[in-house]
């Protein structure tokens, strides 16, 4: 209990430091490498094909955060967001109106949140086991459901709301994106709940012992991805302009990866939204880069994989970890 | 002498545990170690054991000096050790725990003997007169039987030494007696066997010797025939007794909490309790007597399961601990680190987390609320940060303190539960918490706290009650109490009651 242990050792004071710039830093890189080695990035069109095309991430990236926060995973998200954009096709296709498809869709999205929460807590499992098992059954259901074969969406009306149009001169899926990121970001820092999740992912037997519903906030928060889920399903199926069977292959790992780059910590207690943005636009942009630059989908693959493992060893040296 | 500890000293970053401590040790004795909580018993077993190595000090084992760097070293010389936290590994058999790391194996190594292993353990329980199966998992045993496991382990080894620490703690009263058995037996064998104990009866009915042990230094070894309970208990406190404060009528305040035959598993057992607006009543209680357990049931952590609390003449039945603070009652735990405080978050979200809801309209707060808020509560404790916004561990243990006190007390409890309030403070921080304690009563709050320390109870308390083996032994008034008074009560075993 002396001074000196309360003192972080300046190793990971400079680990701390490079965590904390690691998102800036590396969005910064990316946009330079782009920009001198494709003719194609550096265009007013490209950009806002990057920021429509980011959406479906944007959305599962936020819920993410929340997710982490707690110290839970969600491994789910590429597998039902998939699973609902073949619903959501499936039902416009069988003559529902796409407005009350929709709304089918987000309500789906919410129960199976709400499911993956209630046997997390219900049944004190780890988040990472109920969820790889949600993954299972939603990517089986998608292919049962389709026979392997993708829907067509048809709806002109739903395709040019969700990816073409514009409010205001902007796209809508940015408005959108952004709305949820300013509610979320309220919800985290102005509202009883959101303010309690950092001390139940930090510390959840003395965040009980202070009176938190624990269990009850675990479950919202599943919900909220849930609906997130939903909603990125939604501007996934109007980008392909279909829903088929493992649409979103890299979508789970981008999604955590944006969270890790943004300096979160997998034991919980520590996220933050600006930070997991910075996160998810530098995926973004190596996405969108990468398929300029003719890079193959394998390759990607190993690009991000070694910027995850890069953020996670900053993060655990940052918190005292010995190397 | 079969094993001699002399001069044994050993300090902790702000503890001096062992202060020129001496213990020795004859073949064929059984030699009981006594002390209050915290007088330095375990650490010198510890030692003795290899786990860590005494600052000065020399050990003897026969006439040789030894060192143990390491806990296989003192093993290796006859001495071994049963401490209080259950090792026993629950996946396992009886059988491969007992003969764990020394299982008896075929082709060389390649696998082990399965059979010979049950045999092995088979031969060593009926020795010891154990009646479990070897192939029963450890983790089906009770908390009893796996003591025996344990107990059974280190006699299996043929033990020149056996240190046994609070070994009937767990035990029920048929494994009482065939431990009491067992160590008859061993010392009829030969062996030493170093017994610590907090239970007086099991003192004279066991031991040869006794050494008391007090603040970390030696008090003396005696042939046990020649004491008696009262000189025992003379040796433990020692020293001269505070001063008790007077003049408080408890009668003519108001009660604030009554409870009656709370009990919850073995921990509680039906605990009367009254607590008066305005009123300290300390709780003195040896570790294990169930002290933290009743609090936790009056704080609506735990849920009892019998009997029953009135707060102001009021049913009260917590069923959370939300439901504890809404009546305005809170606890703040001994476990500051673990339990009390979230280390990684601020000190203004540390000390608004239970007020987040009073401080909202519609679940909605302003950060800056929460600031204010924090700001007047840290200036009121007089917490010593460089901002509201600092992380809690990087705070000293007293200011961490002052934030787990100021965290509770800014949901305005009516009866404030202190558990163990100056664990792990300095001197300084101790007198500024003995005061704000005072306070608060003098402000009309009922302040139940639990304590270790004797002196501390009696320079705080209006009156005292001590718990033993999961009831209320006594309650005395603190200007009558002396530490000698309040032991008796605490060793005072539960049977008659």
């Amino acid at each position: 209990m002396s001074a000196a242990e309360t003192q972080p050792r300046a190793g990971a004071r400079i680990a701390g430091l490079l965590r904390d710039i690691l998102p800036y830093a590396g969005l910064i890189a990316v946009l330079v490498f782009f920009s001198l080695s494709s003719e194609f990035f550096l265009n007013f069109r490209n950009f806002e094909r990057l920021v429509t095309d980011s959406a479906t991430l944007m959305l599962v990236a936020f819920g993410m955060t929340l997710i982490i926060l707690l110290g839970e995973i969600d491994l789910s998200v590429g597998a039902v967001v998939s699973l609902l954009a073949v619903i959501l096709a499936q039902l416009m296709a069988a003559g529902l109106p796409w407005p009350f498809a929709v709304l089918a869709v987000l309500g789906i999205g919410l129960l199976l949140g709400l499911f993956n929460g209630l046997v997390t807590v219900i049944g004190d499992i780890p988040s990472f086991i109920v969820t790889l098992g949600m993954m299972a059954v939603a990517t089986g259901l998608s292919f049962v459901f389709t026979g392997a074969i993708s829907v067509a969406i048809l709806s002109e009306p739903f395709l040019v709301l969700f990816y073409d149009a514009r409010a205001l001169g902007l796209p809508v899926p940015l408005w959108i994106t952004g709305a949820a990121f300013a509610a979320l970001a309220f919800y985290l820092t102005r509202t009883v709940p959101g303010r309690q999740l950092y001390a139940i992912g930090a510390n959840p037997a003395a965040a009980r012992m202070s009176g938190v519903p624990v269990n009850r906030r675990k479950i919202t928060v599943f919900a909220i991805m849930g609906f997130l889920v939903a909603a990125a399903a939604v501007f996934s199926a109007a980008r392909l302009g279909s829903g088929a069977p493992a649409s979103v292959p890299a979508l789970t790992l981008d999604a955590i990866a944006a969270v890790i780059i943004g300096g979160a910590s997998l034991f919980g207690g520590r996220a933050s939204l600006v930070r997991t943005l910075m996160g998810a636009a530098l995926i973004a942009v190596l996405n969108n880069g990468m398929v300029l630059m003719n890079v193959n989908i394998d390759a990607q693959f190993i690009v991000k994989g070694v910027i995850i493992l890069v953020a996670v060893v900053l993060e655990r040296l940052a918190s005292g970890a010995r190397p | 002498m079969l094993l001699e500890l002399s001069n044994i000293t050993k300090r902790f970053p702000g503890v001096l545990a062992l202060d020129e401590a001496r213990l020795d040790l004859r073949p064929g004795e059984v030699h009981a170690l006594m002390g209050e909580n915290g007088a330095g018993k375990s650490t010198l077993m510890k030692i003795a054991s290899g786990l860590f190595p005494p600052d000065s000090g020399t050990i003897r084992a026969g006439e040789a000096e030894v060192a143990f760097p390491s806990p296989a070293a003192a093993k290796a010389a006859g001495i071994h050790t049963v401490f209080q936290e259950l090792t026993v590994l629950p996946n396992r058999t009886v059988a491969e725990n007992l003969l764990i790391g020394r299982e008896p194996v075929r082709a060389g190594g390649l696998w082990l003997d399965t059979r010979a292993m049950r045999r092995e353990a088979e031969g060593i329980l009926s020795r010891l007169g154990i009646d479990l199966r070897p192939d029963a998992l450890a983790g089906t045993l009770s908390t009893g039987q796996r003591q025996m496991v344990e107990i059974a382990r280190a006699c299996a080894q043929n033990p020149k030494v056996l240190i046994l620490d609070e070994p009937t703690s767990s035990l029920g009263r048929a494994e009482e007696e065939l431990l009491f058995e067992l160590v008859r037996k061993l010392r009829a064998d030969g062996v030493g066997i170093i017994y610590i104990t907090h239970r007086m009866s099991e003192v004279f009915a066991l031991s040869d010797r006794t050494t008391v042990l007090r603040d970390g230094r030696f008090v003396l070894t005696e042939e046990t025939a020649k004491l008696d309970r009262a000189a025992l208990i003379r040796a433990m406190v020692g020293r001269d007794v505070a001063e008790g404060r007077h003049g408080l009528d408890i009668d003519a305040l108001p009660v604030a909490l009554e409870a009656q035959g709370l009990s919850r598993g073995k921990a509680v057992r039906g605990a009367d309790l009254t607590l008066h607006a305005g009123e300290v009543l300390g709780v003195a209680g040896l570790m294990g007597a169930g002290r933290t357990e009743l609090a936790r049931l009056i704080a609506g952590i735990d849920r009892s399961e019998a009997g029953e609390m009135r707060l102001f003449g009021e049913p009260y039945a917590p069923r959370d601990v939300a439901g504890a603070l809404a009546r305005g009652v809170a606890y703040v735990s001994e476990d500051r680190k673990g339990l009390g405080l979230v280390l990684p978050l601020s000190v203004a979200d540390n000390i608004a987390l239970p007020s987040l809801q009073s401080l909202a309209r519609r679940q909605v707060v302003a950060p800056r609320r929460i600031g204010d808020f924090a700001r007047g509560w840290m200036q009121k404790l007089g917490v010593k940060a460089a901002s509201g916004g600092v992380a809690v561990e990087t705070l000293s243990g007293g200011n961490q303190q002052k934030v787990a006190l100021a965290k509770w007390l800014a949901t305005h409890p009516r009866v404030i539960l202190l558990d163990e309030p100056t664990r792990g403070v300095d001197v300084g921080a101790k007198a500024e918490i003995y005061a704000l304690i005072r306070q608060l009563a003098e402000n009309g709050t009922a302040v139940l706290a639990i304590s270790s320390e004797l002196p501390e109870l009696l320079q705080i308390s209006d009156r005292i009650a001590v718990v033993a083996q999961g009831r209320i032994a006594g309650v005395v008034s603190a200007s009558e109490a002396t530490e000698e008074s309040l032991l008796d009560l605490a060793f005072r075993e539960g049977e008659a009651a």
